[in-house]
């Protein structure tokens, strides 16, 4: 088992979820506002979910370049899988929040806006705690696409074992020197972790929101 | 005071001009599209017309004209009022005395200075036993308790309620017009309450405004409402069944159709020889078996009995006029009335009301009437 590689999927995958979780729910609340210009970001966010990893990777390759960021080297980094990842990930974090905060019914904010509460008041004490489905689902969502990310972790990072080589780049090493018994392992760990975080989304959103946050049926 | 002159053309004409007084249940009733709810919402503060001044107790909450546009517009959270949903909206993460917490979030008490509060506030809607349970575990007339203890914890300087009633069993709804009753004694600010139910609004009502296609079409107690409305418009939207036209001439009114002539006093505001429309109460009307110097004749046309009520249908000799008479079922069998009986009807000319005739469909042909 190659242990290096799954901390270090683990704790990419940690990373990415807590830096993009608050960054999700500020621009999902954010989307949700919007109007004419809403269909354009939303284009762009799903960017990642049809463009090939490798054409992203390529593009954050030539991107990234030499450069640094606050002086950390991005290319053939963990800073720069992580920066990637975080990219990479963003459909996955804002959708379910935004589609959470979209589902909380009209007179509900209305109702706190005639309650006197502030706007900061409004989403702490009634849209957050409404959209806590959304947020469960898109940490986990994000946790375990990023277990599974390879083309583009591949292209930024290579694969530097301890630095960037996580468990998908590295169930690819074990193919290529024929190494089909610890390939199998590492695969059977995606596959079980990936079907337990769809489990806990399925589950935590396929209650009924209409009961518990007010939402439109 | 709630001081109310709202004046817009876009998105939808809003022509409305309306005053409350403290303690005073002002409701506005109107057919479904008519504008009410948008009149209410934009009182609070969660919609803004262009033009129009709102004043609350000597605190102006909107002011804008044609000319400088928007002068001063206080958002829906600095305006002191209470909101009742039709749907509720109760927050449904959190549990009844929490819902009522909430309005208290900025008024300096603390956590269980707030929840002590709620509690007296559930208690008055003789709900406190309820406290802990969540919305969805409550019936509607639970919720609209807890939302109506939500919409007055904060002692707001009105009270709006956007037909409150109408999503509620008929028993319970009974139960709610007690209690809101009751708190207007004590409370003592002024109520608005939009609703399409005439005889909601004729039972809780102090004063009836009539609205249609976002124009105020008249104000005025429900009593005077029935008995003179301004137009046939809102004659027609108040449900008065015994509406007819004629040609009033010199204190003179000649029935369309039939030639009767009546005495009839006017304000004066009925130009001369002027086609109108004029009402007449169940209380002016009069049957008998016998023809008397003023009676007209009239022939029974269909008979309906509503348990001790029975509404006849009579049809005014040589016309096409036809009057709706109430009765007890009694008077009725008294009269010994049946379809086809000739009978001769009275009417009280003192109780004739005369208004005048604009298209139906165009109600801002009656602003200024």
């Amino acid at each position: 088992m190659d242990i290096d590689a799954i901390l270090l999927s683990l704790k990419l995958a940690f990373w990415t979820m807590a830096l993009i979780l608050p960054f999700g729910v500020w621009a999902a609340h954010h989307l949700v506002k919007l109007n004419k210009s809403r269909p354009w970001f939303e284009a762009a966010l799903a960017l990642p979910l049809v463009l090939p990893p490798t054409v992203l990777g390529y593009y954050f390759l030539v991107g990234f370049g030499g450069k640094s960021f606050l002086g950390i080297p991005l290319v053939f980094s963990f800073s720069g899988i992580l920066l990637a990842s975080l990219i990479v990930n963003l459909p996955f974090a804002i959708l379910p929040i935004q589609r959470a905060f979209e589902a909380i019914n009209p007179e509900i904010r209305e109702a706190a806006q005639v309650s006197g509460l502030s706007n900061w008041q409004l989403f702490r004490l009634i849209e957050l705690p409404l959209a806590w489905r959304g947020i469960i689902s898109a940490g986990v969502m994000t946790f375990a696409h990023t277990l599974g990310e390879f083309g583009v972790v591949l292209m930024v990072g290579g694969a530097i074992p301890g630095e960037t080589k996580t468990v998908s780049i590295a169930i690819y090493d074990k193919v290529q020197s024929f190494d089909t018994a610890g390939a199998g392992l590492l695969a059977l760990l995606l596959l079980a972790t990936s079907l337990v975080a769809i489990g806990i989304s399925y589950g935590v959103f396929g209650r009924s929101l209409s009961r518990s946050n007010g939402g439109r049926t | 005071m709630l001081k109310v002159q709202l004046s817009q053309s876009i998105p939808m004409p809003i022509q409305i001009h309306l005053e409350c007084q403290p303690g005073e249940l002002h409701a506005l009733v109107g057919p479904s599209g008519s504008g009410k709810t948008t009149v209410l919402r934009t009182i609070a503060g969660l919609r803004q017309s262009s033009t129009g001044l709102i004043e609350c107790d000597s605190q102006i909450w909107f002011q804008g004209d044609e000319l400088h546009g928007i002068s001063k517009v206080l958002a829906a959270a600095q305006r002191s009022c209470g909101f009742l949903f039709q749907q509720y909206a109760l927050f449904p993460h959190l549990n009844a005395i929490e819902n009522v917490c909430i309005p208290l979030q900025n008024s300096g008490l603390n956590k269980s200075e707030r929840k002590t509060i709620a509690r007296e506030w559930l208690e008055k809607m003789g709900i406190s036993e309820l406290a802990e349970r969540m919305p969805h575990q409550l019936s509607g007339g639970q919720q609209q308790r807890v939302a109506l203890a939500r919409a007055l914890a904060r002692k707001p300087k009105i009270l709006l309620l956007d037909e409150p009633f109408s999503a509620i069993d008929t028993p319970t709804r009974q139960g709610l017009y007690k209690t809101l009753a009751e708190l207007r004694k004590d409370l003592n600010i002024p109520i608005l309450l939009v609703t399409h139910d005439l005889r909601e609004a004729d039972l809780l009502a102090d004063q009836i405004t009539v609205i249609d296609q976002g124009i105020g079409l008249q104000t005025a107690a429900p009593q005077t409402l029935f008995q003179k409305p301004r137009n046939s418009r809102v004659a027609q939207l108040v449900g008065i069944s015994n509406m007819f036209h004629g040609i009033f001439d010199a204190g003179k009114l000649i029935w369309d159709g039939c030639g009767h002539i009546f005495s009839v006093v006017d304000k004066g505001k009925i130009p001369p020889n002027a086609r109108v429309a004029w009402v007449v109460p169940q209380s002016g009307l009069s049957v008998h078996e016998n023809r008397s110097n003023s009676s007209v004749q009239a022939t029974v046309e269909k008979m309906s009995s509503l348990g001790q009520i029975a509404v006849i249908q009579l049809r005014i000799e040589n016309s096409d006029n036809t009057i709706e008479w109430e009765a007890s079922s009694a008077e009725v069998k008294r009269l010994q009335m049946g379809l086809g009986s000739q009978m001769y009807l009275e009417l009280d000319e003192s109780q004739i009301h005369i208004m005048p005739l604009r298209p139906i469909n165009d109600p801002r042909r009656f602003i200024g009437l």
